[in-house]
């Protein structure tokens, strides 16, 4: 579960600024994606084969080398969360969410120290974040909803793979963070306060392409939508046979994997229609978040996007 | 779980179980069915435990039964079961045969520490078996199996093959054995190439016989993290126990509390080789995997009504349906085109074969189609004689131009197929040998899939034409050259042509001729063009005036034309100038009726005065005498001083006795030496003699000639007329001459009168 481990991300994007921007090939769409729950349909579509010719999958290990691609043309899309869409895009590569692969319902976390019992508490408290992953997105919502700001709290930022050992020093007094590592600070006396089921549907994982590919090869996009909802078909209705395959790609427990996927929401054709219309969900929210980021710094500029999402490359049924 | 748990339940587990037993006691048994998925003895001997812990928890009697598939069946319909465990394939399939309340939950299966809600198929074979790896080498290979309602035993490894493209149950090769050991008994034996059969079984014969694995291979082997078995497809959820509707509801909460009360450690648990049971899982899977495969009970092919398809395909349908309107009416529209096309093709033909015009199809240089009058233009018997020759071949040689026929049909040809419309005459020889005139038109009929076009010929028979043109031609040289003036006018008898000839006789210039009258006879004027109307032809001589003021005769012939209606339109005139001949007719004359010598009258001229002039005495009842005059002495003239001189003096002679003579008389020399006179009106025989005198005195008066005066005489008889007698003139001559002689006998120079011999 690293999709918000940004290693090597800003040495990715320093590579594409520095004009080592390969230049787009034509031939299958060549889609970049990394170990998350939401994403795995595509895995199961292309284990089972349902995977076209047209789209060959680029497995990163995290996010960073998805948006490292996307920026470089490497890629033709890839499986990002919103805000990482939105950093993209910022940085110039015109994007197109094309589905959601699933929706945050408690995945991203706070654990604080027993004493802190409300929001409100969190005041002048050290909070661990990795500021440059969708944990900062959290961050920015529970400050929202606690009615802080930035400045009321201590921010520590901190990769999430350093949070268990900053919180056994005690240096932290509370922690954005996602499993596995919420499971071990709760297991250190922490407790979850504040999860991303409580902000539904703010946090998304979405299927992205360049705004080129879908110009240029649509059938292919086609495909990888269709391959997606295919395997999330497989995933939904078999289960009993998804969690060990997902278990054995990721190498994780079955176990885990039945208790990654109570804390998302994978929308089925429908909902993806309904989130990905003109006046919809995802839209709605990239706009107020790509706000959000600039007035935080997290972006540079506006990406003053007109549109973000396209349904059109959704199927008309699963196949 | 931790051991604390366990010894916290346990009592309790206990203690509900005395409770229970206490209130219902004199409750009757339940039925507790299995299916026997394995030999029967196998499946109670594990089963037994779990019946035993499920009675003490309910407080009721339960049996087990341990039935095949069709057994289970027969006893679920005959309701001798109340609950069952059974695999999902045969749970949908109960299910769809009667109601059942439902799931109450599904078994958890446990190997070793590991435990799973979720089973899969193996496909495998023996060890010993090289020539099978993969899924793709079952093609064609006998497999055995459990049977056809079995999921892991079946459905799932079919579902896996139809998926790599194998489709089994088409190749017919599957052997349905009834249990999972006797399909590994099968295979092992060598009986079957391959077998089906639910995971756990491997792993449950190894335990009974340890070794068994390394005896065989599983294929398609599926790297599950978590699962404890070894599996060929993916996994589906572990068998349902199912309540049927009959039972009491509160047994049926009993026995599902119960079995979901079953730990990992329990007695119950291990001896049935489970874990325990979960709340029911989703079996969605399992029935999509039926309706893929189509086993029962989605084994019925749905009804699919019009409707169903219209719905489910209208824009297919839609468009298949305008594909086919638009197919339709193409094939409408194509069928009737061509029909209008063949029609008009026909047509066509025809009207080329049927065209009185001869016309022909060239191609190549060669006649490649011909109509009938083509043939019958050159009096052949078919078109496949004219075929594949060229034109030329039917001409002459040379044509009238004077070129040779091949040389100009090729030039003609070029110039064709450069696109040109080309007109000449041309002559073509038939197959009688005789020649015909044609007007010859040829046009390209381009196509442009074809580089050589074809070239339209059209012939017109104009030999005719060309006759009349020479006839014509004919005629108008006649016209030209006649050396008689020709002359056509109107109705009227105005020129409107006239020739040269007609020019150079009247010497009138064109402008003259042209809308005059032509020259006419005085007397008659153009009375004659009357004449010409009703007889239908005028023909006269006359005189005419030439422009040089020369008196010409003319002699012509007017004859009338008549238009189509009879009327006379034209009338057409000849004429020559006669005056030459004229002429000389006038000279012929004189030549037969005058002496030359003397410029008197001869014999014939005498003869024919003499009948005049009796016949004017008849008519007139005067007399009239007949004198014959000879001179004496006339032949010594002539001897002594020529002929010449003796010429002269008959002149001499003859003009004295002229003068003597009246105008109405005539004087005629009728010999050498002899003249004779016809002396009209005499009325006194006295008056006669005076004449006579004077006549004797002129002539023998002397006369210069040869420059010498000359003397002769005459002697002269006469005769008068009438007489009695009715005389001719040859008797009255006669009777002059006898005089005469009486004349010369009395001594010459003296006149007798004729007096008939009396006797």
């Amino acid at each position: 579960m690293q999709r918000r481990d940004f290693l090597g991300f800003s040495i990715a994007a320093g590579f594409s600024m520095a004009g080592l921007a390969g230049c787009s090939k034509s031939g299958p769409l060549v889609f970049g994606v990394h170990p998350w729950i939401g994403y795995e349909p595509l895995y199961l579509a292309k284990e089972f084969g349902w995977l076209p010719t047209s789209v060959a999958l680029s497995s990163g290990s995290t996010s960073g080398d998805s948006m490292a691609g996307l920026l470089s043309g490497e890629l033709g899309g890839a499986a990002l969360t919103l805000d990482e869409t939105i950093r993209v895009w910022s940085l110039g590569t015109e994007l197109v969410v094309v589905a959601v692969a699933d929706v945050s319902a408690g995945a991203d976390v706070l654990v604080v120290r027993p004493h802190i019992a409300e929001l409100a508490a969190l005041r002048n408290q050290r909070v661990a974040v990795e500021l440059n992953g969708v944990s900062a997105i959290l961050l920015l919502k529970i400050l929202e909803v606690a009615g802080l700001g930035r400045g009321d709290i201590v921010t520590v930022d901190l990769p999430v793979s350093q949070h268990a050992e900053a919180w056994a020093r005690g240096e932290i007094d509370a922690s954005v963070c996602y499993e596995p590592t919420a499971s071990a600070l709760q297991r250190e006396g922490g407790v979850r306060l504040f999860d991303s089921s409580d902000i539904p549907e703010t946090i998304f994982d979405v299927l992205v392409v360049t705004r080129e590919t879908a110009n240029r090869n649509p059938g292919a996009v086609r495909d990888l939508v269709a391959a997606h909802f295919t395997g999330l078909r497989h995933l939904v209705r078999s289960m009993h046979d998804a969690v060990y395959r997902v278990a054995s790609r990721q190498g994780i427990e079955p176990v885990n994997v039945r208790k990654a996927l109570a804390t998302v929401m994978l929308p089925d054709l429908a909902a993806n229609q309904r989130y990905l219309a003109a006046s919809g969900r995802v839209e709605a929210m990239a706009r107020s978040l790509s706000r959000l980021m600039l007035s935080e710094g997290m972006i540079s500029s506006d990406p003053g996007f007109k549109r973000l999402c396209d349904p059109a490359f959704l199927p008309r049924s699963v196949p | 779980m931790n051991a604390r748990w366990r010894s916290l339940l346990l009592p309790v587990v206990f203690v509900t179980g005395c409770l229970t037993a206490t209130v219902v006691h004199a409750r009757e048994t339940l039925t507790f069915g299995v299916f026997a998925y394995r030999p029967e003895n196998i499946v109670r001997e594990r089963y037994e435990p779990l019946v035993r812990y499920l009675a003490e928890q309910v407080g009721a009697e339960v049996e087990l039964e341990v039935l095949s598939q069709e057994d289970m069946s027969r006893a679920i319909a005959a309701n001798r079961l109340d609950f069952f465990l059974t695999n999902p394939s045969h749970f949908l399939l109960i299910r769809s045969e009667r109601s059942l309340t439902g799931v109450l939950a599904t078994l958890v299966r446990r190997s070793g520490d590991s435990s799973t809600a979720s089973l899969g198929g193996v496909i495998f074979t023996s060890t010993g078996r090289d020539d099978i790896n993969g899924l793709e080498d079952l093609r064609g290979k006998n497999i055995a199996s459990p049977g056809v309602h079995f999921l892991g035993g079946f459905q799932a490894q079919t579902l896996e093959l139809l998926e790599a493209g194998i489709d089994i149950r088409r190749m017919n090769r599957v052997r349905f054995v009834d249990t999972h050991d006797r399909v590994v008994r099968s295979v092992l034996s060598g009986d079957s190439d391959a077998g089906f059969i639910r995971t756990t079984i491997l792993e449950e014969m190894a335990q009974a016989s340890p070794g068994f694995l390394s005896q065989v291979k599983v294929l398609n082997r599926q790297a599950l993290a978590g699962f404890p078995y070894v599996v060929s497809t993916r996994l589906y959820p572990e068998w349902p126990v199912v309540a049927l509707p009959h039972v009491d509801e509160r047994d049926v909460r009993r026995i599902a509390s119960a079995l979901f009360a079953i730990e990992p450690e329990d007695e119950a648990a291990v001896a049935a080789g489970i874990s325990g049971f979960s709340p029911p899982a989703d079996y969605q899977s399992v029935e999509y995997l039926a309706r893929t495969l189509r086993v029962p009970p989605y084994d019925q092919i749905p009804q699919v009504t019009w409707v169903d398809v219209l719905h489910q395909y209208r824009i297919w349908v839609f468009t298949i349906v305008v594909l086919a309107m638009l197919l339709f009416g193409g094939a409408l529209w194509l069928a009737r085109s061509r029909r209008q096309l063949a029609t008009q093709q026909k047509r066509l033909k025809r009207l080329i074969g049927d065209w009185p015009q001869p016309a022909l199809l060239i191609r190549d240089g060669v006649l490649v189609n011909t109509n009938r009058a083509a043939v019958d233009l050159l009096r052949y018997a078919s078109n496949a004689s004219l075929h594949g020759k060229s034109l030329d071949v039917f001409s002459p040689e040379i044509q009238p131009g004077g070129q040779l026929s091949r040389q100009k049909m090729e030039q003609i040809l070029v110039r064709v197929r450069g696109g040109y419309v080309e007109q000449c005459e041309w002559v073509l020889q038939r197959s009688d040998r005789s020649e015909v005139w044609l007007d010859m038109t040829l046009a390209p009929v381009q196509d442009e899939r074809e580089t050589e076009p074809v070239i339209l010929c059209s012939l017109y028979n104009i030999t005719r034409r060309k006759r009349a043109e020479q006839r014509q031609r004919l005629a108008a040289s006649v016209f030209d050259h006649a050396r008689e003036a020709i002359f056509i006018t109107d109705s009227h008898g105005m020129v409107i042509d006239a020739n040269d000839a007609y020019r150079e006789i009247t010497g009138r210039p064109l402008s003259r001729v042209i809308g005059r009258l032509p020259p006419l006879p005085l007397e008659e004027g153009s009375g004659v063009f009357a004449s010409a109307r009703h007889q239908g032809f005028w023909t006269g001589e006359f005189l005419c005036k030439h422009q040089n003021g020369e008196v010409l005769v003319l002699a012509m012939t007017i004859s009338s034309v008549c238009g189509d209606r009879g009327e006379v339109s034209h009338f057409v005139g000849i004429f020559s100038d006669i005056s030459r001949l004229k002429e000389q007719e006038q000279k012929l004359r004189v030549m037969a009726h005058y002496d030359s010598l003397t410029g008197l009258p001869n014999r014939v001229l005498f003869s024919d005065r003499l009948q005049q002039a009796m016949a004017l005495s008849r008519r007139q009842g005067g007399k009239l005498a007949v004198v014959y005059i000879d001179l004496d002495e006339f032949k010594p003239v002539n001897d002594a001083f020529g002929h010449e001189a003796g010429d002269q003096l008959l002149i001499e002679i003859a003009s004295r006795m002229r003068s003597v003579l009246r105008e109405e008389d005539t004087l005629a020399r009728i010999g050498g030496d002899e003249f004779a006179a016809i002396v009209m009106n005499v009325q006194q025989e006295d008056a006669l003699e005076g004449l006579l005198v004077r006549l004797l005195a002129r002539v023998a008066e002397p006369v210069w000639v040869a420059n010498h005066s000359v003397e002769v005489s005459a002697s002269i008889g006469y005769t008068l007329f009438p007489q009695t007698d009715d005389l001719d003139g040859d008797q009255l001559l006669r009777q002059a001459d006898q005089a005469m002689y009486q004349a010369k006998h009395q001594g010459r120079n003296c006149y007798v009168g004729f007096s008939a011999p009396s006797g």
